[in-house]
């Protein structure tokens, strides 16, 4: 049979079209609109006159901006490594549990993650509550009194990590239970005929094996939480903003509060920038860890 | 078949007949009361409509009070997907207008339904201006008041022959007050101690009380004479907390709820409150009895920190008002002033003059015991980084409130407050 060339051309590109349009005007045009944005002193809606790259200047001058890059930083490196270890570990005791039990146990896990973030905050708002909460039994034993966390500024960070660690590790665990389910029980029988312990078993078989997703879930995380924004404005709300602001939160504050639009487009690409670089830095990581 | 067609018939006529009533002009309303003032302002709505019910009805929404508030209005301004009138704060006008969320009311449109400079205090009236067009008509001024347990005041021997708290003027005066109070209750004075708020309006007042400029003629924030005076109004007010008078970190509910529940002797809130109070004693809920009156002097001259409801008109972009419409609006903004004295009860003084010149107003309790803070009101800056939801609000949760509970000196506070602030405005 001859087959038409052209026709299948068509075919494919006939096929991947509404992909492409569909992307295109969702995702690329406002990508380059937002990098048009940024060279112009637009309010939060309408167009704004060209000015080049005077934002770019005025953000690397501006140390709000390097506040909210520094606790973005801050809290990517509290929650993104945590998170992925506490998933796995949480993953490979949920493995060894059979049928329904497994089942109960790693729903009880999941269910915060189907929660809205701002119920998670009200929860956890009342778990901390410094008059009622019952948080404030093991925070008394540990700093020896009461404490409001979310209006101690060295408390907050960590404490909203911990409450999105809480929120978030159900997705992580679920991924790290398929990748353990795939390793074979050939292998493990194996080496538990050769007298490996536990430890071996783990660092010379399911750690490497399991690579694949543990790096998998580290890039989730770490472009998940560099986008960190929800959590952070409703915890401070009737507190200090400043000392906390991250980046998302400081576009949020140009644009909507300040109608900066143009300077909030430019916080944006920089973030944009951040996240490509940082990412990309963390692939070849990964890969040159993957293939060792 | 005749029965069908002549029930076509019938249906026909009185879906005409319902488009003749069609006239009925709908104004969609935004609102931000939700507290004890929301159930007054919800109450003159109804009876607005009952009295328009041919002509005009409004069609109310509320929404929550300050950027999320403001933040909505002005994005759905910008697609023309805003409300036909709103409230808002006349201290918020500059920035309004400046981020083009506002449109111009005109003078002839506002006279023609009996609103204009004579009806108003003056101050009042131009706080809604911005270069010299109207973007606001006023509907009420409000401030803060200081709230008693007048229970806990008898006790501590605070009262006067009249009844009245007495003995409170002069800040060493107060202290030694909240000092005699302080057996008396768990807290001498509950206060909201984090956030913007509260903090901002008490130290706008004892700052006021001292003559201090927040904002010079030259665009300086905290001119340098100005700095000494806004130390001394925080460190009056971390004095309270630092004391053990008033509770540290705390928020705008845990305050009243502190006071409402009879765990502190004063309250320092808004005039917003007062249905809250008048309320619970009409429940029987409160447990003792109740006043209000005006913040003492601490400092110089008596002077407290004031802002306005008034009604505005959204820019609405792309959507032209029709003339109906607008007839509506007006009539609304009028009817509304001229019913203010319901408004009244919710603790707010009238901006409308009649109404609050009225003797049912002068008579009328606990606003009678304050009503003088119209005549010593200071006003938020003009300008386009102040009032609700303003920069200046967050620099006061960023430096006036650590300052109150002990993060900050008053002095680091005030200066970084300044340098902050300037910043924003070059």
């Amino acid at each position: 049979m001859i087959r038409d060339q052209r026709r299948e051309w068509v075919a494919a590109y006939l096929l991947i079209l509404p992909f492409v349009l569909i992307y295109g005007v969702l995702f690329l045009w406002p990508t380059v609109q937002m990098v048009y944005l940024s060279f112009t002193d637009a309010p939060l809606i309408g167009p704004g006159k060209w000015i080049g790259i005077e934002n770019y200047v005025e953000m690397f001058d501006d140390r709000r901006f390097w506040t909210s890059v520094r606790n973005t930083g801050y809290f990517v490196a509290l929650t993104v490594i945590p998170n992925t270890l506490i998933g796995l570990a949480i993953a490979m005791m949920v493995s060894r549990l059979k049928g329904w039990q497994q089942s109960v146990i790693l729903a009880m896990f999941f269910l915060p993650y189907i929660l809205p973030v701002s119920v998670v905050y009200r929860i956890w708002n009342w778990m901390f509550d410094l008059q009622f909460g019952i948080m404030q039994h093991p925070i008394a034993l540990i700093l020896g009194k009461p404490t409001p966390v979310f209006r101690t500024q060295w408390l907050f960070m960590p404490s909203v990590a911990f409450v999105t660690i809480w929120w978030t590790c159900g997705f992580n665990i679920l991924l790290f239970l398929s990748g353990l389910r795939s390793i074979s029980t050939d292998i493990y029988e194996a080496a538990a005929l050769d007298n490996a312990s536990r430890w071996t078993i783990f660092r010379r078989i399911t750690w490497p094996l399991i690579w694949p997703v543990t790096a998998l879930v580290l890039t989730i995380q770490l472009i998940l939480q560099l986008k960190i924004f929800d959590q952070v404005y409703l915890f401070v709300q009737g507190g200090r903003p400043d000392p906390s602001m991250v980046m998302v939160q400081y576009i949020y504050s140009q644009a909507f509060q300040k109608n900066e639009g143009g300077y909030a487009a430019a916080i944006s690409v920089a973030l944009f920038v951040i996240v490509i670089v940082v990412s990309l830095l963390q692939f070849q990581f990964l890969r040159a860890r993957g293939e060792k | 078949m005749k029965n069908l067609f002549k029930i076509a018939m019938l249906s026909t006529v009185a879906l005409l007949s319902v488009g003749g009533v069609q006239a009925k002009e709908d104004v969609v309303w935004w609102d931000f009361l939700s507290g004890g003032d929301g159930v007054r302002m919800k109450a003159l709505i109804e009876q607005f409509n009952t009295e328009h019910a041919d002509t005009i009805e409004i069609q109310p929404t509320t929404l929550e009070w300050g950027t999320p508030f403001y933040t909505k209005v002005q994005t759905s301004a910008a697609i023309g997907e805003g409300p036909d009138v709103m409230t808002y704060h006349l201290s918020r006008v500059p920035l309004g207008v400046q981020s083009g969320a506002l449109a111009e009311i005109s003078t002839t449109d506002l006279a023609g339904v009996g609103l204009g400079p004579d009806t108003f205090a003056p101050a009042n009236w131009e706080a809604g201006q911005s270069d010299g067009k109207q973007y606001a008509v006023p509907f009420d001024i409000h401030s803060i008041i200081l709230y008693y347990n007048k229970d806990k005041l008898a006790e501590a021997g605070l009262l006067g022959a009249d009844g009245l708290p007495t003995g409170l003027d002069g800040a060493d005066n107060f202290t030694a007050a909240l000092e005699k109070l302080k057996g008396g209750s768990e807290y001498a004075l509950s206060l909201q101690t984090s956030g913007d708020g509260t903090p901002w309006r008490v130290f706008y007042s004892l700052f006021g009380q001292q003559d201090g400029v927040f904002l010079g003629d030259d665009g300086t924030f905290f001119p340098d004479e100005s700095i000494p005076k806004a130390v001394k109004a925080v460190e009056t007010m971390a004095g309270w907390v630092s004391g053990g008078y008033a509770p540290a970190l705390t928020e705008y509910e845990g305050s009243v709820a502190l006071f409402t529940s009879g765990a502190a002797a004063f309250h320092i809130n808004g005039v917003w409150e007062v249905p809250t109070m008048t309320d619970l004693a009409a429940k029987g809920e409160l447990g003792f009895e109740w006043g209000a009156i005006a913040i003492p002097t601490f400092f110089d001259h008596p002077a407290t920190w004031a802002d306005s409801h008034g009604f505005a008109i959204p820019n609405n972009v792309g959507k032209e008002m029709t003339p109906e419409k607008k007839a509506a609006v007006l009539e609304v903004i009028s009817w509304m002033n001229k019913n203010s004295l319901a408004w009244a009860s919710a603790g707010h003084i009238p901006a409308y003059t009649p109404t609050r010149e009225s003797e049912a107003f002068k008579t009328m309790q606990p606003n009678a015991t304050y009503s003088i803070l119209a005549d010593t009101a200071v006003f938020d800056p003009k300008s386009t980084l102040a009032g609700v939801a303003s920069p200046v609000y967050d620099a006061v949760a960023n430096y006036i409130s650590p300052a109150m509970n002990g993060e900050l000196e008053p002095q680091a506070a005030i200066e970084e407050m300044k340098a902050d602030l300037q910043d924003q405005a070059d």
